[in-house]
């Protein structure tokens, strides 16, 4: 099977004739049902985005409805041929992003518990060595080529998706289209689950380009017929470690904003576990969760906190959430400061005060977790600042040579 | 660096017009426009206006950043050459290198750039970390990941059958923790090497050779045996399953040996000779009887017995005993070596050819407060028909008199091997033709033993040899004796090999992800639920630290679900979560060296 489906994947990049047909509307084949269903899910989306003011989220979707129309005709093919081919193992995982905070996170579980793992990631001149040291098959491939999806998916049954752009690149393009073409990718193949991860909150959000990606694809993978389970994310610990608890312990100035958002962080290594545990049961089947840590934090407690652990004094440089808000509207006047308006554009959730935390309990009741296993950030950054005075003691080095800290 | 850059600005000779021509000896690439450095200088002229004060938060664009940004986040070529202090920026003589306008451009765009970009992080939900290198240092491999285990860098794992379904698993696992990994492979041809991590040590080797596995256990201190025959041919079964594994268990025994003669001392993994019989050396002959009623002896048939040596060379103890509450011991006092003691070590291993009988092995000690007062400990043993290697543990050894303490190997002067009637039952043996077995039994009162060797077996807290066989359940009906028997045998030279050792003897095995469902440990043969490959590579890593796994068979599989008053397991395990050790509740209701 998989020869065959490698030698279709060319094929996959042609620019079939695709969208005539879906203006067919007699068409009965089991072919056209599902380029009709695939279509579907990008034409809703077009329905509902416009009533968010935002026109570029739009025009993406414009631009994904096009690739879906383009790609389907060749997949649904593989399909056909995917399903009468062997039976895929259950522990034969894809993980997408898998270089990435949450990616390797969910890479080290996941071969911790005993599954292939295969890895998609974009071809670089260092190669992401690491994966392959933990077991796991790396595969290139990149989202923003969909011609290189179909090879990565053959004998997949669950793909975790991780996978964000890095914040220089557009977003538009893994995000969206990527992750589309992914999607669709997914349902031709016959892979039997779909692992999403999400935003928290990002319906309430259309401003932000990366909230309403996110909402978009939701809705894209829920209409999409796949056997789905969407995590949406509050905050990642592992950030924290350089935004605040490296630059506070060697003395440097830390930036942050005086916004009284709160947000649940959450420790990357309990939500790939929690992941992992959604894998299995048939409980998270089509379901969206949300992943919170157990207490939400503003950023001027996790500045203290980390004071505290530190035994140092922070060096704050506050800066006022107004000035971002301003700076993000002035870089919106230039088309070529587009680009820097879109990294900003987090500010707008910043001062809506919101909480970035939602009630775990329902979700480890599904999930037959304990919430005790779940870190604290006490507890976490407790654990760094131990590891690394520790680390400092045993190289016998100042507290001012920076290298050691992270 | 960014203060020291400002603080020497105003005084260097050149504003901003400098033109290249003004340095003909500095080498200015001409690919860079030049207009772009004038604008970089000027723009560092516009950070040194704001930085007059460091907390300044006055802050209206991306065209003017304020604060200083920290000397490692703008490296630059010049660097050590030219900071030399900021408080005192007046004698810090100037080269004409800080004034070339393209490092002066260069570095006031590395300024605006950190600025900004921790300007524009403050407005984003993901962040790209900020050095990947660096990065990747906490999260990969370090005290923070999940499953490191600390000090597991220094301990090398072997793995025997490393493309198996289980050895897959064990080799990732033990990735992840971060020990080093050995994998042993039959041929190192380019699928297998693709199927293994890259950081694994390939060491190419045929468990049926044993002159092939001497290089391939050098270096290691573990090893995990989940190896098995290709097929259940006898040939190959034979080859893996027993030889496979006494070559191995051989070869790391040898290795421990030659590391412990190059530090001029005895290996802890090694066994210690207590006698060879054939040397005949200081075993006497003695006789007694329980019995002190003069009247009782001398109506008995009395008894005698012999240690001698047959025309074949074997030392051989035998000899009849009818005198009621008789008996008849080859006993031998303990000569070890300076610096020796039994409490090193934690049981003995006898090489026997035997006779179906019932024998006792009896350690006579002093006690510590009066050395004068014997205690005798025994422990009593069966020997079958043929020779076979019997393990004792020190644990097993009972005081004759109930009121004594517990043994401690370390007062033992005394060693003896003792043949009671009393103590024979006339049990069935498992081995040997029936009629033998019968004829033999019946005559409860002659004995004869041949005798090879007593050893002591090293004592120690780790498992050495971790050692996945099978319990027989799923295989074809007509192959399972020949598997069994050939895993038993495997299991014996493993036991007795003198290395710590864990047998799993697991369920049929499953393609499952592992950690989902409760396990069972059990010992004698009862389970009848299947386990994944995933959840056995674990038992197999817990196990290589585990104390309690040390000289433990034990067979898993998974939770039995039974009917509602029909259990008949006690649950010991439970789901596995990130900090649950379940291997030690597990194992320690379980019965060691077995």
């Amino acid at each position: 099977m998989a020869g065959l489906m490698l030698a279709q994947a060319p094929s996959f990049q042609n620019p079939s004739s695709a969208p005539s047909s879906i203006d067919k509307p007699a068409a009965v084949s089991p072919a056209e049902m599902s380029i009709n269903s695939a279509f579907w899910g990008s034409s809703i989306k077009l329905n509902c985005s416009p009533s968010h003011a935002l026109c570029k989220a739009s025009k993406a979707d414009r631009r994904a409805a096009g690739l879906s129309a383009r790609c389907d005709a060749t997949k649904v093919m593989a399909a056909s041929t995917a399903m009468s081919g062997t039976p895929v193992r259950s522990t034969s995982i894809l993980v997408v992003g898998a270089t990435g905070t949450l990616g390797r996170q969910v890479v080290r579980r996941a071969l911790d518990e005993g599954y292939e793992v295969r890895c998609l990631v974009r071809p670089r001149p260092a190669p992401a060595d690491f994966l392959r040291d933990w077991g796991a098959t790396v595969v290139n491939g990149d989202l923003s080529k969909p011609e290189t999806l179909p090879a990565a998916l053959v004998g997949i049954h669950t793909i975790i998706d991780c996978a964000t752009g890095r914040p220089e690149e557009p977003i538009r393009a893994v995000d969206w289209d990527g992750k589309v073409a992914l999607i669709q990718c997914a349902k031709a193949m016959g892979i039997q689950k779909f692992v999403f991860f999400s935003i928290h909150n990002c319906e309430k959000h259309p401003e932000v380009p990366l909230m309403e990606i996110k909402r978009c694809t939701e809705k894209y993978i829920v209409d999409s017929g796949l056997n789905y389970t969407i995590v949406r994310l509050c905050g990642f610990m592992q950030g924290l470690i350089g935004q605040y608890a490296v630059p506070i312990l060697e003395d440097k100035s830390v930036w942050g904003t005086d916004a009284s958002t709160r947000i649940a962080y959450m420790d990357t290594q309990d939500i790939a576990r929690l992941t992992l545990t959604a894998l299995r049961s048939e409980k998270a089947d089509r379901k969206l969760f949300t992943f919170a840590g157990p207490r939400a934090w503003t950023t001027q407690e996790v500045i203290n906190l980390c004071e505290r652990l530190a035994g140092q004094d922070a060096k704050v440089t506050t800066v006022p959430v107004g000035v971002l808000k301003l700076t993000r509207l002035l870089t919106r006047l230039f088309q070529w400061t587009n680009d820097a308006a879109d990294r900003l554009a987090f500010s707008e959730v910043l001062t809506s005060d919101v909480i970035f935390s939602a009630p775990m309990a329902d979700t480890y009741v599904t999930l037959g977790a304990d919430s005790k296993d779940t870190t604290t950030l006490e507890r976490y950054l407790q654990e760094y600042y131990t590891n690394i005075l520790k680390k400092l003691k045993d190289l016998k080095a100042q507290s001012k040579q920076g290298d050691f800290y992270i | 660096m960014a203060s020291s850059l400002v603080a020497r600005l105003p005084s260097s000779p050149s504003p901003a017009s400098t033109s290249s021509a003004f340095f003909p000896f500095q080498p200015i690439p001409q690919s860079l426009p030049l207009h772009s450095h004038v604008r970089h200088l000027r723009f560092s002229w516009s950070v040194n206006a704001s930085l007059g004060d460091d907390t300044s938060t006055q802050i209206d664009g991306p065209e003017a950043p304020s604060s200083s940004s920290s000397p490692a986040d703008a490296p630059s070529p010049s660097t050590s050459t030219v900071v030399t202090s900021s408080k005192q920026p007046q004698t810090v003589s100037l080269s004409l290198e800080d004034v070339n306008p393209v490092g002066l451009g260069r570095r006031s765009r590395q300024l605006f750039d950190e600025v900004w970009r921790r300007f524009t992080e403050l407005g984003q939900l993901t962040r790209s970390p900020r050095d990947s290198e660096e990065y990747e240092s906490v999260l990969i491999g370090g005290p923070m990941c999940e499953f490191t285990i600390p000090g597991a860098e220094s301990t090398t794992v072997l793995v025997a059958g490393a493309t198996s379904r289980v050895g897959r698993i064990v080799i990732r696992k033990l990735q992840l923790r971060g020990y080093k990994v050995k994998a042993l492979v039959r041929k190192a041809d380019p699928e297998t090497l693709e199927a293994l991590p890259r950081s694994v040590q390939i060491a190419v080797g045929d468990l049926g050779d044993p002159s092939s596995l001497k290089s391939v256990v050098e270096g290691c201190s573990k090893i995990i045996f989940c190896a098995r025959a290709r097929s259940n041919l006898t040939g190959d079964l034979n080859r893996v399953d027993r030889l496979g594994v006494y070559n191995l268990s051989k070869a790391f025994q040898d290795y421990n040996h030659r590391m412990a003669q190059a530090r001029a001392g005895r290996s802890s993994r090694s066994k210690l000779l207590i006698s060879k019989f054939k040397e005949k050396d200081e075993w006497a002959v003695q006789q007694g009887t329980h019995f002190t009623d003069d009247i009782a002896v001398k109506y008995d048939g009395g008894m005698n017995a012999t240690f001698s040596e047959e025309e074949d060379g074997n030392a051989v103890f035998s000899g009849y005993v009818f005198t009621r509450g008789g008996y008849v011991e080859l006993a031998k006092k303990l000569n070890l070596a300076p610096g020796l003691s039994l409490d090193r070590y934690e049981g003995l291993v006898l090489s026997v050819c035997g006779d179906g009988k019932f024998y006792s092995l009896i350690l006579e000690a002093c006690s510590m407060d009066d050395p004068s007062h014997k205690i005798i400990y025994a422990a009593r043993f069966a020997t079958r028909l043929g020779y076979s290697r019997i393990r004792i543990p020190f644990s097993s050894f009972r005081p004759m008199n109930p009121k004594d303490p517990a043994l401690d190997p370390f007062s033992v002067h005394t060693v003896a091997i003792r043949f009671e009637p009393r103590k024979q039952r006339p049990l069935p043996v498992r081995n040997g033709s029936g009629t033998s077995v019968q004829s033999s039994l019946r005559d409860l009162n002659s004995f004869k033993l041949t005798l090879d060797y007593i050893k002591a077996l090293p004592g120690g807290q780790e498992t050495d040899f971790v050692l996945i066989s099978c319990t027989g359940a799923g295989i074809d009906e007509n192959e399972r004796d020949k598997v069994i028997k050939a895993k038993q045998a495997g299991e014996a030279a493993l036991r007795n090999s003198g290395l710590g050792y864990t047998i799993i003897r697991p369920g049929p095995l499953q393609d499952e992800p592992g950690g989902q469902r409760a396990l069972v440990f059990d010992q004698g043969n009862r389970i009848s639920q299947g386990i994944s490959y995933a959840d056995v590579a674990d038992i197999c890593v817990k196990a290589l630290h585990n104390p309690a796994a040390r000289n433990r068979s034990f067979d898993v599989c998974y939770e039995y679900v039974a009917e509602q008053g029909q259990g008949l397991y006690e649950l010991v395990a439970h789901l596995p979560d990130k900090s649950n050790n379940y291997l030690t509740p597990a194992l320690s209701v379980l019965e060691k060296n077995t």
